[in-house]
């Protein structure tokens, strides 16, 4: 199942929820040339999940849930242009587990 | 040292420092005392942050106490809200005496760079004073990334009529124009601003139409957003911030006018 919030793509597969990046979200801050990640194992709704300097912004990607983080793509902060990329395998940001299933299904569907 | 005198002393330290100041900005007509004050604005504008004497600050501060209160500084008493805790001014954001001014920052954080740039950001750093840029800077580098769009940051005024800065930075707005993401990083602007002032349990805070300038977010949908959004957080809240909608513009003034007598 597929939803999207604050401009992310959330994929749900079994326990694990995936955070991507939507093509609008990519369209408005343009080409990502800086990508680091904070601290921390877990993120509560709206906390900062990554910072990025992209051509048309500086940007704090929130995420939309709260949950455990069990995965992040540590490949965009040596190639930020990652997070550019159309597929899905390139452009995600974190992987989530401990999510509040009755929070994912009240996002909107992607 | 009368004004004129100060301002001889500060425009020659800030040329000492930086010798090639006439590369980056126009040097002559500095004999009347509005070409001073347009030098030495120039010279500060384009000035490092980068440690200054204790002397250059003295004389500066005597300097700036009283080329801004040589404007009428207007508090909150002497405004009537519009709506409950909310109010609009028209005017020169730099001459309000209340709790916290907005500024309209970039993500750089350090003030407009521009010598002599007609912007809020140019005004604000100039008649606080050479101690605002030098303070954003820590802030920044203590950060150690530029300042992402939608976040605030609050700072001292120094010379300023006001005690507080707040800086934001608001979405720019590119050839594709406003999108929902805009809109919503605009929002997050005024709310972060919002939040840090009630942290500071301040009082009185003066928003300026914040993305509108320079960074081309259309006029109308930008009063709306704020209005919207400080209406929210107040109502959410139950913040008792006074919050004043400053606009410079007679444009944006009658935009805020109609939307803000609107019942909601």
């Amino acid at each position: 199942m597929k939803k999207r919030a604050n401009f992310l793509f959330i994929e749900k597969n079994d326990d694990v929820y995936t955070l991507s990046m939507t093509p609008e979200l990519q369209d408005d801050i343009g080409t990502v040339g800086f990508v680091e990640y904070t601290d921390g194992e877990t993120l509560k709704a709206d906390d900062a999940i990554l910072s990025l300097e992209a051509s048309k912004t500086v940007f704090e990607l929130d995420s939309p849930l709260a949950g455990k983080i069990v995965e992040r793509n540590t490949a965009a902060v040596s190639e930020p242009t990652l997070l550019n990329s159309a597929k899905a395998e390139e452009n995600w940001v974190v992987k989530l587990t401990d999510v509040d299933e009755a929070a994912f299904n009240q996002l909107e569907e992607a | 040292m009368d004004q004129e005198a100060k301002l001889d002393y500060l425009i020659e330290y800030l040329l000492s420092e930086n010798p090639h100041a006439n590369k980056e900005i126009r040097l002559d007509k500095t004999n009347t005392a509005e070409g001073k004050i347009a030098l030495f604005r120039g010279l500060c504008n384009i000035r490092q942050p980068e440690p200054v004497s204790e002397q250059f600050i003295k004389v500066q501060d005597a300097f700036l106490t009283q080329w801004n209160n040589e404007r009428h500084i207007t508090t909150l008493q002497e405004l009537e809200a519009v709506h409950p805790q909310l109010y609009l001014w028209q005017g020169d954001i730099t001459s309000l005496a209340v709790d916290a001014i907005v500024n309209a920052a970039n993500s750089k954080m350090l003030g407009c760079t521009l010598a002599n740039h007609q912007c809020i950001d140019n005004i604000i750093h100039t008649r606080a004073g050479v101690q605002l840029r030098l303070e954003c800077d820590a802030l920044i580098k203590a950060q150690g990334r530029k300042e992402p769009v939608g976040k605030a940051k609050i700072t001292n005024a120094y010379n300023l009529p006001a005690n507080y800065v707040i800086h934001t930075v608001g979405p720019f707005i590119e050839e594709r124009g406003v999108s929902p993401l805009k809109e919503q990083m605009l929002a997050s602007s005024y709310n972060s601003c919002l939040a840090l002032a009630n942290q500071y349990q301040l009082n009185t805070i003066a928003f300026c139409c914040i993305s509108t300038g320079e960074f081309n977010f259309p006029n109308q949908r930008a009063a709306e957003i704020a209005i919207q959004t400080v209406k929210k957080y107040i109502r959410d809240t139950g913040s008792t911030l006074q919050v004043i909608f400053n606009v410079f513009k007679d444009e944006d003034l009658q935009i805020y006018q109609p939307l803000l007598a609107g019942k909601e």
